[in-house]
């Protein structure tokens, strides 16, 4: 193994910190003109008819609306705040949050395309399996935790507070669109704050930090799964693109690139800020640890499968 | 709700959509995102103006944006969103140096770059009906050459060949031509006069491109700054090293050049 383990340049760093905010805005933008539009349009109560009266059959449900409404994990979290105003529970809320990036149909084409000649269709079923078990495990865990020990309280408090819960639709349909897009702007605002301090750190970490540090890892299953979750964490890449990333580390397990696929886009360091935006950072931080253990046991206990 | 904080929430939204729309226009954007993803870019940078327009024309009326926020809050925010946007868009040189694209690790086998098959005509019915092999393209019908006759290659594609016969035999000491930057070998180098040809291979945007590299051999041991643009033209070989094939290209001429349009490949 040559160089040094940490090699900072500034000029790589905006390099990196430019390329993910060019591609990450686009998306955290469709998500907040959307949850505008939620805001504004959405009649109070109404996903709750849509979905079972049973809480463990509405988390399995919120856990399968990314094949019917996908979204990407950076756009998410202001579309599942509106969501939650509108009445949805929050345990279905964090449920379609940590599937949907995972279980919706642009990412099996990507982990199909990547995988190719790797196990593709095992990878992708169990890919997409994994993050839904793991989705509805967490969101049945919210189902019996207090929302205070949840959602922020000014979050909270805005929702309470918002005259716009019952949809607005008094008002004339002018008004409601600015409103809309007024609502969206303070989302947006609200979200690139965490995403900026969240791409930053990121950037410093897939510049900075040589990364065949870690093959030698790749011998032992606990520690190939364990610092493949990590890195993808440190990388923060978009659930798109991160099966190509995954792919091209022949050296691991199959199942420590499994633990990458499932646990990068629930839980890495710029989601780690977007999440603070709206959860509380105890719940945060019990989230990244719990995700951590479970997809990591999860996928230790997977290796029998022989990937 | 203060009129200062709406002007300070436009003037973001207006920084961020001429940003956007600079690098759009200024074709600054290629060197940063896949080119599916340009035309996000650029609709983002109007609607993001659009956005700053319609604050700005809504002054003075109820409005949801910064409800329950401090103007103090609000200026530090902004900072935040501002300060580094315009710092790095300042500093980046818009490609990787040297210590990052070693950080990531080199992709020298075809292995290491998964997604790969050879291409292939659709399978004919065979003579009794059933469908037949799907039979290699014709390499001439994908090859491009350069006026004195060389292939015109690019690293990966020689990736490829050490690791699929057929494309293998398109290149085998053929004369080929290709492009990149220059990187010294730091191992499997004893005599010292090999380098890696490097260029990114990128599937969304610059943060996840990952290098593709081909070694480089050449008489007197050449030497570029790092990552420095080079053309080589030279023979393609594929020797057996350390058990494995790979890609090795004897230079007869290294020419530094400027870099190219795209620098990214695909």
């Amino acid at each position: 193994m040559e160089g040094a383990w940490f090699t900072f340049r500034i000029e790589d760093f905006s390099y990196a910190f430019l390329s993910v905010l060019l591609e990450g805005v686009p998306f955290i933008l469709l998500g907040t003109l959307l949850s505008g539009v939620i805001d504004q349009f959405l009649p109070a109560r109404w996903m709750t008819r849509f979905l079972p009266r049973n809480p463990f059959l509405a988390v399995c449900v919120s856990g399968l609306m990314g094949l019917i409404f996908p979204m990407c994990e950076c756009g998410i979290v202001p579309v599942i705040r509106r969501l939650i105003a509108k009445g949805l529970p929050v345990s279905c809320g964090v449920t379609y949050m940590l599937a949907a990036p995972i279980v919706n149909p642009l990412v099996i084409v990507s982990t199909l395309a990547a995988f190719r000649g790797q196990a593709a269709l095992e990878m992708t079923f169990l890919r997409l399996g994994l993050a839904f078990f793991v989705a509805v495990i967490v969101g049945l865990a919210v189902h019996n935790l207090p929302i205070a020990t949840v959602m922020k309280r000014r979050v909270l408090e805005s929702m309470a507070l918002s005259p716009e819960t019952s949809g607005g639709s008094l008002r004339p349909l002018g008004q409601r669109l600015v409103a809309a897009l007024q609502t969206g702007v303070r989302d947006f605002l609200d979200v690139m704050v965490y995403f900026v301090c969240g791409v930053a750190v990121a950037s410093v970490f897939s510049t900075a930090i040589n990364q065949e540090m870690i093959l030698p890892l790749a011998l032992n299953n606990w520690l190939a799964v364990s610092s493949m979750m990590l890195l993808a964490g440190l990388l923060a890449l978009c659930s798109t693109s991160d099966a190509f990333i995954a792919a091209t580390f022949v050296a691991f397990p199959g199942v420590a690139k499994l633990a990458f696929l499932v646990f990068g886009p629930m839980m890495d360091l710029k989601l780690i800020f977007i999440y603070s935006s709206i959860f509380t950072n105890r719940f945060v931080l019990g989230l990244a640890v719990g995700l951590f253990v479970l997809i990591g046991l999860l996928c230790v206990r997977l290796a029998v499968l022989g990937l | 709700m203060t009129t200062a904080s709406r002007f300070l929430s436009a003037g973001v939204l207006m920084v961020w959509g001429v940003v956007l729309a600079y690098f759009c226009l200024s074709g600054r954007i290629i060197a940063y995102l896949h080119p599916a993803f340009h035309v996000y870019t650029a609709i983002s940078a109007g609607v993001l103006l659009l956005l700053a327009v319609v604050l700005l024309l809504t002054v003075g009326g109820e409005s949801a944006v910064s409800k329950g926020v401090s103007l103090w809050k609000q200026v530090f925010a902004s900072l935040i969103l501002v300060g580094p946007l315009l710092a790095a868009t300042g500093i980046s040189p818009s490609e990787f140096g040297a210590a990052a694209v070693e950080n990531r690790g080199l992709v020298e086998h075809i292995s290491d770059l998964p997604a790969f098959t050879v291409p292939t005509e659709p399978a004919l019915p065979t003579a009794d009906g059933s469908i037949g092999p799907e039979t290699p393209i014709d390499a001439a019908s994908y090859l491009k050459r350069t006026e004195t006759g060389k292939i015109k290659a690019e690293t990966v594609d020689l990736l490829y060949a050490a690791a699929e016969p057929t494309m293998r035999e398109d290149f085998e000491n053929k004369d080929v031509e290709l492009i990149g930057q220059f990187l010294p070998m730091r191992s499997g180098n004893p005599t010292g006069d090999r380098f890696n040809l490097v260029r990114m291979f990128v599937m969304c945007c610059a943060a996840d491109a990952r290098p593709v590299a081909v070694a480089v051999q050449t008489g007197d041991g050449a030497t570029f700054p790092d990552m420095t643009w080079v053309k080589i033209s030279g023979r393609a070989t594929f020797p057996i090293e350390s058990g494995r094939r790979s890609a090795l290209i004897v230079a007869d001429s290294i020419q530094e050049i400027d870099a190219p349009p795209e620098t990214f490949i695909y």
